[in-house]
């Protein structure tokens, strides 16, 4: 859903809702797509930024319209028009935060309050950063709501595209369809250690394999 | 000093606390203080305190626009009614926001007996 004065376009597009805590880089995300950056608006009476985000992909274009906050998230949960029309959504934590992974299950009750069975991606943001608070094995939520997880580093481009492919099958109903462009990014800012990061890929396999802990929603002490 | 200048005044106090050392905002109110901020409840100096406290950023800059204030209840109360916009870093959007004070005498001074805080979008 585009805002009032942004322009649409005529292939498929699908309002993107974007939540998590304050500081834990959805800003930073979602204006490393060049082109998004270029056409986003904000709209002040709603407080809220919108980039919309093309893919080309083997069935055709698809474009995101990314709905970000102004930070009103800093000061308390966000209003329902925020998320109302919502069709795919990204939770954000912060791997160098442990509180802001302790309040996922809040944001994601608060999207599906509003948002019944919409495909919803959750990414652990800033894998760069050496002093990891939350490893890829102490991720356990996804697997309990059935949601897609990625390990993504904002600043260097790390898996950028990954949540975007993931809901855009999901939308299609296609999970075949990949995308055929590299899409125009912002420069790293950063170096991501792949091989440090292989590893954590693995413990995420690895954990991924075994029964999942019963402490429900209270996630790490 | 009359009610309006009181209220100007404290708005003004008020809001360059909040903007230059939060911590010290805890003096403006009492046990029996109330705050309701962005819809949650807070009871107490104290546990006022800690939620201004824990707000997740660091620099705050507040723009009042409009002060509001009235003569309340046969105490000496007043309630100051505020509107305004916050900044919180130089690279973010303002948001609008109203905010509610009760100010009670206390000892030839007020005191925050109630505070209700809202943000003001959609």
């Amino acid at each position: 859903m585009a805002l009032p004065n942004q322009g649409t376009v005529d292939y498929p597009s699908f309002k993107l809702v974007i939540v998590g805590d304050g500081g834990t880089g959805k800003t930073t995300f979602v204006k490393r797509h060049l082109t998004g950056e270029f056409e986003k608006k904000y709209e002040p009476t709603i407080g809220v930024e919108v980039h919309p985000l093309d893919f080309t992909t083997n069935c055709g274009k698809i474009r995101f319209y990314c709905w970000d906050t102004a930070g009103q998230e800093k000061f308390g949960g966000l209003r329902d028009g925020y998320y109302i029309h919502g069709q795919c959504a990204i939770i954000m934590f912060d791997v160098t935060s442990r509180l802001t992974y302790k309040n996922v299950p809040t944001w994601h009750r608060d999207l599906c309050r509003v948002c019944e069975n919409i495909p919803i991606v959750l990414c652990g943001n800033k894998v760069d950063v050496k002093n990891r608070q939350v490893k890829a094995k102490q991720v356990t939520f996804h697997r309990k709501k059935n949601l897609q997880y990625y390990e993504i580093s904002a600043k260097s481009n790390y898996n950028f595209e990954k949540p975007f492919l993931y809901l855009a099958r999901k939308l299609a109903g296609d999970p075949n369809l990949h995308f055929v462009e590299a899409v125009a990014l912002k420069p790293p800012e950063v170096p991501i250690d792949l091989a440090m990061q292989q590893q954590h890929e693995a413990e995420l396999a690895a954990a991924a394999a075994q029964p999942l802990p019963d402490d429900d929603d209270d996630l790490i002490e | 000093m009359d009610a309006d200048a009181v209220a100007k005044a404290f708005v003004e106090h008020y809001y360059r606390t909040f903007d230059t050392n939060r911590p010290a905002l805890v003096s403006l109110y009492q046990d029996g203080s109330m705050l309701t901020f962005e819809g949650q409840q807070f009871l107490g100096a104290a546990a006022i305190a800690g939620k201004l406290g824990s707000l997740p950023f660091a620099q705050c800059h507040h723009d009042i626009n409009t002060v509001d204030c009235q003569p309340s209840g046969p105490q000496g109360g007043m309630l100051v009614f505020v509107s305004g916009s916050l900044r919180t870093g130089p690279d973010e959007h303002p948001l609008k926001f109203s905010q509610m004070f009760q100010l009670l005498p206390a000892g030839g001074n007020f005191y925050v007996q109630n505070d209700m805080f809202r943000l003001n979008y959609g």
